[in-house]
């Protein structure tokens, strides 16, 4: 899933300060923290203060939709939510929301609400959101034991562990597991660890052609 | 609302049935408690007893009333009795809710009242014998009473208790049973008549039929002491000096007939394992004796052979200095000039086998044990002689009763039931006693004896938590101080028992609780509903729900069990969809309360959100002008969009009161709110609006705590007004 965080407040202002009706519009997809109607009431409900202290009166419509990534839902969804009165939208979604919403509406301003940060995965019990997939279009998983050395290695390294891995701990930042401690660790309990003696050649940047284009 | 007219339930206790087992689920101790006492429920408003003394004194009565209603011998059960203890959850995490010492905080309250307690409706319907004044006959009686029966014990001995009686003093204060007794015979009408031999030279059921008895409760205990045997012959010696039935010696000492220093200077020796051979043993102790006790079992109580005595009685023992001689039989009992000597004491190598009490000795491994006073408490039997006379016995000389209804299949009318049928605890009597109750009634009445009787129970599960709290520790007094027949056992305060109720988990389904409904903090069973189409499938509900009460099913959508809901709002508080409403709990309806609270406050107004278990004071005096507070069901309901609709509304400050984590009664409440408060606290830094919400922890019970929190916060926010206003 996509990970985002919330922008200050300020920078949210400021966008939306020269319109007073505004729609704010979640997104039910895979946006983590969740991104839904609840956030994006919140948000209406913090913003509605903010202006107050800025002498700023808005009207927000406050609605969410199922992903904001898909260009025919979104507009499907938006047709009901948009009128005449919207001056400005304001996106919950990762970066692809505004996007989509943009191209829909190419009259209408659009802003993020949300720094897009990483995919990752959810880890519940610890209550962490952690990057697991740097989408680098060359995926090594098979090789190293389900565990992503190009999202989770700080150096990225394809034949790690560096020097710096000290008990099982990156020396970027202690806090963080090592990849290639975590990679070995995998490889020896699958009785695989043979797999690493072959030396892995510098990663192909140009796996895919970007900016990424699929044609379905 | 617990109103000033008291509590009142306001709605009949209901049977939740488990739908894949179809049995009814309840909380495991209700299941263990013989009589079923609603001991959750009685938790639930013991740990929110207000906190005017007098106010929770009434209560306290109140609680007792309800459970007087199940068990009117609950102040006796509160200093013998245990076994929902056996079964509580929490007994394999740090130990079991101390049910025992809760009901005695109840009876100190309880029992001054009870002499006063009114009398039932006077009965009018037929006369019913009970034969035994035990704890069996008793509640049968009591039981027929309320259903409107004559009912009359009749007792051999000149006093009431049975079995109750051979219960040392300093376990079972006289005055308790002598009260308990008494005035359960008084408000149940029950005619007593003392002395009355039934069988040989006595009664006979016959008789008690031409007195105008239509039905019969045979409960006459086991008062035979059963005499030593090894290889199934009985062993000699019985008629030495210094050989005596336990049971004996309890009944006298009881009794005040045996002089306090009765074995002074003697060394007494006891044979058995059971409790009421420790009671024979700590008996012969206060009364001077240098006692050591020897049994047949081991001292691993968790083996098939371990000894049966409970392991308080066991410490409590061995404090006193009683030496415990395990996996011991007595083979020979050796005299001297018609007194007793010694033991012969062969090494038992084992106690059941599968054909169940059969024990092995290895007789080349035998020691001596010398003494003065031999005191035998190996158990006891009925006396069967009346039983065979009246023709009530099979072939094989055992009562030949119905199970189920406890009625005699040899005889109509006659019922049999307590230790006579199956020598048990004192509460499981009481149980026949009220099934034999139920079976006269439908006897008298015509009606099917079996119908509908045979029910099924499963055990609900215990609620997952972060940590579990401590049990609280059994205070003796020291050994030096309790060799005597006062209690030393110490009970608890008013703050000790609350808190030992706030530990019990509430394990059991809502429905058959309701103690939250009758303290007002719920207007009714928890009612949860998911909106499927607005669910997103996320998983939040199932994953952060304490109770396990939410399943996912394919393909994500939530379904909630409402048996096992507690109504917290933690899934509410976690769906980002807002797709779960809370019936009573609704964003709308709290809403609507904020919007009516926010005018009605002046400013510098604060709007108080707190969770109904923190046990908080009413707001009053000086504080009511300018605070509202709005009360939740938990503190997993404090929802960041109600404080900031608070503050949207124009309310100059949010406080949120919860109990500390350690203190929350629902699993994470506590935990939750605080989690929220930082976040939110975060959001509203970058508008300046940071110092407008608090969040204070208060343990339970302290208003002062409160008023600190709340005089504080209220200057804050002044301050922040005026300097708004400048």
């Amino acid at each position: 899933m996509i990970v985002t965080t919330l922008k200050p407040l300020d920078e949210i202002l400021n966008f939306i300060s020269p319109y007073k009706n505004i729609l704010i519009v979640g997104c039910d997809g895979c946006t983590q923290p969740p991104r839904g109607i609840r956030e994006a009431e919140a948000l209406s409900q913090l913003l509605e203060l903010g202006g107050k202290q800025r002498n700023k009166e808005f009207a927000f419509k406050v609605n969410t939709l199922v992903k904001q990534c898909d260009s025919y839902l979104t507009a499907v969804a938006l047709t009901d939510m948009i009128d005449d009165d919207v001056e400005a939208v304001l996106s919950l979604a990762c970066g692809l929301g505004p996007q989509t919403i943009a191209i829909l509406y190419p009259e209408l301003p659009v802003f993020p609400a949300q720094n897009t940060v990483f995919i990752g995965s959810e880890e519940r019990e610890a209550g962490t959101l952690e990057e697991r997939c740097a989408a680098c279009g060359d995926c090594v998983l098979g090789l190293t034991g389900g565990i992503c050395p190009i999202s989770r290695c700080a150096k990225s390294l394809l034949n790690g562990p560096c020097g710096g891995s000290q008990n099982g701990k990156c020396e970027v930042d202690p806090n963080k597991d090592c990849a290639w401690a975590l990679i070995i660790e995998r490889l020896d309990k699958l009785g695989r660890l043979q797999d690493l003696e072959a030396i892995q050649p510098p990663k192909d940047h140009q796996a895919i052609a970007r900016p990424g284009k699929i044609t379905l | 609302m617990a109103s000033q007219e008291g509590l009142t339930l306001v709605e009949e206790l209901e049977e939740v049935v488990d739908e894949a087992s179809g049995k009814i689920c309840l909380p495991p101790c209700q299941i263990a408690c013989p009589l079923g006492e609603d001991i959750q429920r009685n938790n639930g408003m013991i740990a929110l007893l207000p906190l005017d003394p007098e106010e929770a004194s009434r209560q306290i009565i109140e609680i007792g009333d309800e459970i007087y209603e199940k068990n009117p011998l609950f102040p006796v059960c509160s200093y013998i009795c245990g076994l929902c203890e056996q079964e509580c959850n929490y007994k394999d995490q740090t130990g079991a809710v101390r049910r025992r010492l809760l009901l005695r905080f109840l009876i100190e309250h309880y029992l001054p009242y009870l002499k006063n307690k009114s009398p039932i409706a006077a009965p009018t319907k037929e006369k019913v014998a009970l034969i035994g004044g035990g704890p069996g006959g008793l509640m049968c009686a009591y039981t027929l009473s309320k259903k409107g029966y004559q009912a009359t014990i009749l007792e051999k001995s000149s006093e009431l208790g049975g079995a109750l009686s051979y219960i040392p003093k300093y376990r079972l204060p006289i005055d308790v049973m002598d009260t308990t007794l008494n005035n359960l015979v008084r408000i149940a009408h029950i005619e007593v008549n003392f002395g009355v031999e039934m069988g040989d030279g006595g009664k006979t059921l016959d008789d008690l039929r031409k007195e105008g008895y239509r039905a019969v409760f045979i409960a006459t205990g086991t008062p035979s002491p059963r005499p030593l045997t090894f290889e199934r012959e009985l062993v000699a010696g019985a008629d030495l000096e210094g050989l005596i039935f336990g049971l004996n010696l309890l009944y006298d000492a009881n009794q005040g007939e045996v002089a306090p220093n009765l074995f002074q200077g003697m060394r007494v020796i006891v044979v058995g394992g059971g409790n009421v051979a420790f009671d024979v043993a700590r008996t012969a102790r206060r009364l001077g004796g240098d006692v050591s006790l020897v049994c047949l079992e081991s001292d691993d109580k968790s083996s098939k052979d371990g000894i049966p005595a409970d392991v308080e009685e066991i410490e409590g023992a061995t404090e006193e200095g009683i030496r415990i001689t395990y996996s011991r039989g007595v083979s020979k009992i050796v005299g001297e000039n018609g007194k007793f000597k010694k033991i012969e004491c062969p090494r038992c190598t084992s106690v059941f086998d599968e054909s169940g009490f059969n024990p092995q000795f290895d007789k080349s491994d035998v020691i001596y044990l010398e003494g003065d006073v031999l005191l035998i408490t190996i158990g006891q039997g009925p006396e069967g002689a009346f039983l065979q006379q009246e023709g009530l016995l099979d072939e094989r000389g055992r009562i030949n009763i119905d199970q189920l209804t406890l009625m005699s299949n040899l005889k109509e009318g006659i019922f049999i039931g307590g230790d006579v049928r199956r020598v048990g605890f004192a509460a499981e009597a009481m149980r026949d006693g009220v099934t034999a109750a139920e079976s006269i009634d439908r006897y008298l009445k015509g009606e099917d004896l079996r119908a509908g009787r045979e029910k099924e129970y499963m055990g609900a599960p215990i609620p997952k938590r972060a940590h579990y709290k401590p049990q609280p520790e059994l205070a003796w007094l020291p050994v030096e101080e309790r060799l005597n027949f006062e209690p030393f056992e110490k009970g608890f305060t008013t703050e000790e028992a609350v808190g030992e109720a706030r530990r019990c988990l509430c394990c059991g389904p809502c429905r058959s609780c309701k103690a939250c409904i009758t303290l007002g903090i719920q207007p009714g069973p928890p009612s949860i509903e998911v909106d499927e189409d607005l669910c997103i499938r996320c998983g939040n509900c199932a994953f952060y729900c304490p109770y396990e009460a939410v399943k996912l099913e394919s393909p994500g959508v939530a379904s909630i069990d409402l048996a096992s809901c507690k109504g917290c709002g933690m899934c509410v508080a976690r769906c980002p969809a807002m797709a779960i409403t809370l019936e009573n709990w609704e964003r709308e309806r709290i809403s609507d309360l904020i919007s009516k609270l926010s005018a009605q406050i002046k400013r510098p107004s604060i709007l108080v959100f707190r969770c109904k278990w923190a046990v908080l004071p009413p707001l009053d005096g000086e504080f009511t002008q300018n605070i509202r507070a709005i009360e939740l069901p938990c503190a997993a309901r404090v929802d960041s969009l109600h404080i900031l609709e608070a503050f949207q509304k124009g309310v100059d400050g949010v406080l949120i009161a919860v109990c500390p984590d350690e203190d929350c009664k629902r699993e994470g409440g506590s935990r939750e709110a605080q989690r929220l408060v930082v976040a939110l606290k975060e959001s509203l830094s970058q508008i300046g609006l940071q110092d407008r919400l608090h969040l204070c922890t208060i343990a339970p019970r302290h208003p002062e705590a409160v008023d600190n929190e709340l005089e504080e916060f209220k200057k804050r926010i002044t301050d922040i007004c005026a300097a708004e206003a400048a």
